[in-house]
């Protein structure tokens, strides 16, 4: 049994595994407004050994174009709350941003987003590509534009060390992906930070969603919390 | 849990927590207007710590969206009268 007091914030490729299972089941079960995560087996190589069971979660084609009512709403809360720095952009960039939801209104953008095991990290590590409803793929700074404001000044602040485009481990195709090395930092924090000291299933039955809280930020995408068991 | 109250100007206790190795704020306790979103309380951290890059998290480790209503937050995390946020100055990437 391992205790979680020192833990390093990793998984194991079988903990990755159990993991990814039960934040399907809670992603369906709480997510109604989103299609399910489906388990896909990693491709089989012809030259390494069997993997034990290795896969990844997929989802697709999930809408990440955002209306123009939305835009409007937020930029009038950010006026309101009349403070000069504010979280997400100042009043240039929040005009700037309104202005290209208008120009793009009639293209509706979609993502495909892959959740796969860095056994380098030992952390689960979120996939994406972004393409035009014609299947064109979008390059970055495209998808940029449609990501929450707070997301795009962090990635305009880092200049693109925050999500890198890499050949997919498993599907040798160009996707981008968040940077993972951070990620067993925070997730410790996560689970670590109010005195409690859960036991390593819970932690597990758990880890994926509270991972998800962290990463599906960057896209505007979250599950509801209001937790009926 | 906390009463359920009609009124929609009811405030919430939020109590700001220092973890890893972020500074503790002299003034760690203040109210918030249930209706206001979490982003209020990101932006209150951020400008306090002089800090862009926060990790801000509740109990039951979960990482609020900034659009979450705080009286939402609190229903399903507060306790003991209060929302404890959890922050920290690690890099949430790279």
């Amino acid at each position: 049994m391992m205790d979680v007091l020192h833990w390093d914030g990793t998984l194991s490729a079988k903990d990755f595994r159990i993991g990814a299972f039960a934040f399907a089941q809670k992603w369906e079960s709480r997510n109604l407004a989103f299609p399910p995560w489906s388990w896909l087996p990693c491709p089989k190589h012809p030259w390494l050994a069997p993997p034990k069971e290795e896969g990844y979660l997929s989802l697709e084609k999930i809408c990440i174009s955002r209306p123009n009512e939305e835009e409007d709403i937020d930029q009038i809360s950010q006026i309101e709350t009349g403070e000069e720095e504010t979280c997400c952009s100042g009043n240039e960039d929040v005009l700037d941003d309104a202005t290209l939801v208008q120009s793009n209104h009639h293209e509706l953008h979609y993502c495909d987003f892959q959740i796969v095991y860095s056994s380098t990290f030992r952390v689960p590590v979120l996939y994406f590509r972004a393409y035009c409803s014609d299947g064109r793929p979008l390059p970055l700074d495209e998808i940029e534009k449609e990501l929450p404001a707070c997301s795009s000044k962090e990635l305009s602040k880092k200049k693109w060390t925050f999500i890198t485009q890499e050949e997919h481990p498993y599907l040798k195709r160009p996707w981008y992906k968040l940077h993972p090395c951070g990620t067993a930092e925070w997730m410790k924090l996560l689970f670590l930070s109010d005195n409690a000291n859960p036991k390593f299933e819970v932690v597990l039955e758990l880890y994926l969603l509270s991972w998800f809280s962290v990463v599906g930020q960057v896209f505007g995408l979250r599950i509801s919390f209001k937790i009926s068991d | 849990m906390a009463a359920e109250s009609p009124n929609s100007a009811r405030k919430v206790v939020v109590h700001l927590r220092a973890t890893g190795d972020a500074p503790i704020l002299k003034q760690a306790k203040f109210k918030i207007l249930g209706t206001d979103k979490f982003a209020k309380v990101i932006d209150f951290l951020r400008r306090q710590l002089h800090r862009d890059t926060l990790f801000v998290y509740v109990n039951s480790a979960f990482s609020p969206n900034p659009d979450e209503l705080v009286i939402d937050l609190y229903d399903n995390f507060g306790f003991d009268g209060k929302l404890v946020v959890n922050y920290a100055c690690s890099m949430a990437w790279g």
